[in-house]
């Protein structure tokens, strides 16, 4: 598996997919340090982790949607653009296994993004010298979790991109899971799980409230959040079996 | 010889109708074997099923003498293949493509270096595929066809859009392999001039059924000459020949009358001016391949 995932980032040359990615993860990042520099400009005592962490968890419900639709359809859409589908199977390539690999690669890229995320949430907190030392665990829930809803999505994401040959299909649930992403903490909490990109804000380690005209950021607890990472990981999984089921099946 | 294809009562059915019906297809080893038919005829659809692209409503496949529902995964990795048109990913050079491949097919990159030489693309291996011209593209995906040395090449109508110059280098190129790597080719086409000059057995196809198979001097053999005799007075000519047991057809103002040896068209034409019936032309018919062809595929019919 190891070795067809290599391959398939092998096929990504030239896609120019991580410099897409270092693109989308810049313009968030300096969305958020802007918010956040005026935040701390405006109240002084406010410059600390929680509040960074709390705004990218929440720009990531309007990014991630849209990173994970690119990055899954980068590398679908080079099998259906070069006609390749019936080079892999007359090489005796399974489907299945292409399919897990595709996964597995786009797994791996937004795997690295959100590494670089971290990192440069790191560096802005120590040149602006937030006083705290870095919050290992705060920010690696941070990274859990937004994994977690990547993967969900991916697989969503990757069932459209394999299905259909026309990309704009999946470019286009991208764009609406984004502004599901970002408009989802304004959802009733009762439909709120039923949709997968919700999960990128609704799984911060972070939560924000006003108590009186005073914005407070306060740590969620941890065993709230396992249980919706495991839900997520089970929707994610059973979507993914869906789509590999349903793409393995289509004729060439 | 030994069979290294056989199709046994091979169909593929699209809602109701067939789109390919009851196939028996032998190709055997070293030949090159063409299949012949008009677009739409059921060519790729058997290919595909062939190789296990599709699969077939009813009918079996074996390859190699080893069923191709059973053994798909040993059977592919002897087989290269061209369907349609090539595949390729056109952001990577030719040279990375065929590393795909190779990797895929888990060959040394020897090979590789010996395949893009088979198909003379050294020169622009290091240059993107979408940059290629269509000729180059189907060099290519032949050259990925061969890099694991298959016993057994499938090439579906590899000329297609190719210029004269193009599609006389692709047919050189096919006629070389059996001798050159001792492959058996199988290799469809819609254009009867092609497949004659390259194949050395043939398979017609037309609506699905398989019209003739069999070796292309059978063919030939089968394109009897007929012999057009035109009289001063055909009426009784026509009577006078048919009294001697022979069945001439009166057609156009031409007695036409086939199966004949010289011999029996010069006793033919003494007896007619025996009978005071002037000869004024005696014609031979040869009918080409071509218009065998299109006499199997239904007359008029643009292929």
């Amino acid at each position: 598996m190891i070795r067809s995932i290599w391959l398939e980032c092998y096929k990504l040359r030239r896609r120019y997919v991580g410099m897409t990615v270092l693109l989308m993860i810049g313009v968030e990042m300096g969305w958020a340090f802007m918010a956040s520099s005026m935040s701390i400009a405006r109240n002084p005592d406010q410059a600390s982790w929680e509040p960074l962490i709390a705004m990218t968890a929440s720009l990531n419900g309007l990014f991630a949607p849209i990173l994970a639709a690119i990055c899954v359809s980068r590398i679908c859409d080079m099998e259906h653009k070069g006609n390749t589908w019936k080079l892999l199977l007359s090489m005796s390539v399974k489907r299945e296994r292409l399919y897990a690999a595709k996964y597995g690669c786009v797994a791996l890229i937004l795997l690295l993004a959100c590494l670089v995320q971290v990192l440069v949430m790191i560096g802005f907190g120590k040149v602006n010298g937030f006083e705290e030392s870095v919050p290992i665990m705060l920010l690696g829930r941070l990274l859990a979790g937004t994994m977690a809803a990547h993967l969900a999505v991916i697989a969503l994401q990757q069932w459209l991109s394999m299905a259909l040959h026309n990309q704009a299909f999946a470019l286009c649930l991208g764009m609406l899971g984004g502004f599901i992403g970002m408009a989802a903490d304004l959802f009733p909490s009762a439909i709120r799980p039923l949709f997968i990109w919700s999960y990128y804000s609704g799984l911060s380690p972070v939560a924000q409230s006003y108590a009186g005209n005073q914005l407070e950021f306060i740590a969620r607890d941890l065993g709230t959040e396992l249980p919706m990472i495991g839900l997520l990981l089970f929707i994610g999984l059973l979507i993914y079996g869906a789509g590999r089921w349903h793409v393995s099946r289509q004729e060439v | 010889m030994q069979a290294i294809v056989s199709t046994r009562g091979l169909s593929k059915r699209y809602g109701s109708s067939y789109s390919v019906e009851n196939i028996d297809l032998l190709v055997e080893e070293g030949e090159i074997y063409g299949f012949l038919g008009p677009n739409g005829a059921g060519k790729s659809t058997t290919l595909k099923m062939i190789l296990g692209l599709a699969q077939p409503t009813e009918g079996s496949v074996t390859v190699f003498g080893k069923e191709l529902a059973k053994h798909r995964r040993l059977i592919l990795s002897q087989t290269g293949s061209l369907i349609e048109s090539p595949s390729y990913y056109g952001h990577l050079t030719g040279l990375e493509n065929m590393r795909v491949v190779q990797r895929l097919r888990n060959v040394p990159g020897s090979h590789v270096r010996e395949a893009l030489k088979i198909v003379r693309l050294e020169q622009q291996q290091n240059k993107k595929v979408s940059q290629y011209s269509l000729g180059m593209k189907q060099r290519l995906g032949i050259a990925m066809a061969l890099l694991a040395s298959p016993k057994l090449l499938v090439l579906d109508e590899p000329t297609n859009g190719l210029d004269p110059a193009g599609i006389g280098e692709i047919r050189e190129l096919i006629k070389s392999l059996p001798q050159r790597l001792g492959m058996t080719v199988l290799i469809s086409s819609h254009l009867l001039s092609e497949i004659e000059q390259i194949a050395t057995s043939v398979g017609i196809i037309h609506q699905g059924k398989m019209l003739f198979q069999g070796k292309l001097d059978r063919l030939r053999n089968e394109s009897h000459p007929t012999i057009a005799i035109k009289t001063s007075r055909n009426p009784m000519a026509h009577s006078l020949l048919a009294a001697q047991g022979l069945t001439p057809i009166l057609q156009d103002g031409f007695l036409r009358l086939s199966h004949l040896t010289d011999a029996q068209v010069a006793r033919i034409n003494r007896e007619l001016l025996a009978a005071d019936i002037d000869v004024l032309r005696i014609v031979e018919h040869k009918k080409s391949l071509e218009s065998l062809f299109l006499e199997l595929t239904g007359k008029e019919r643009s292929l």
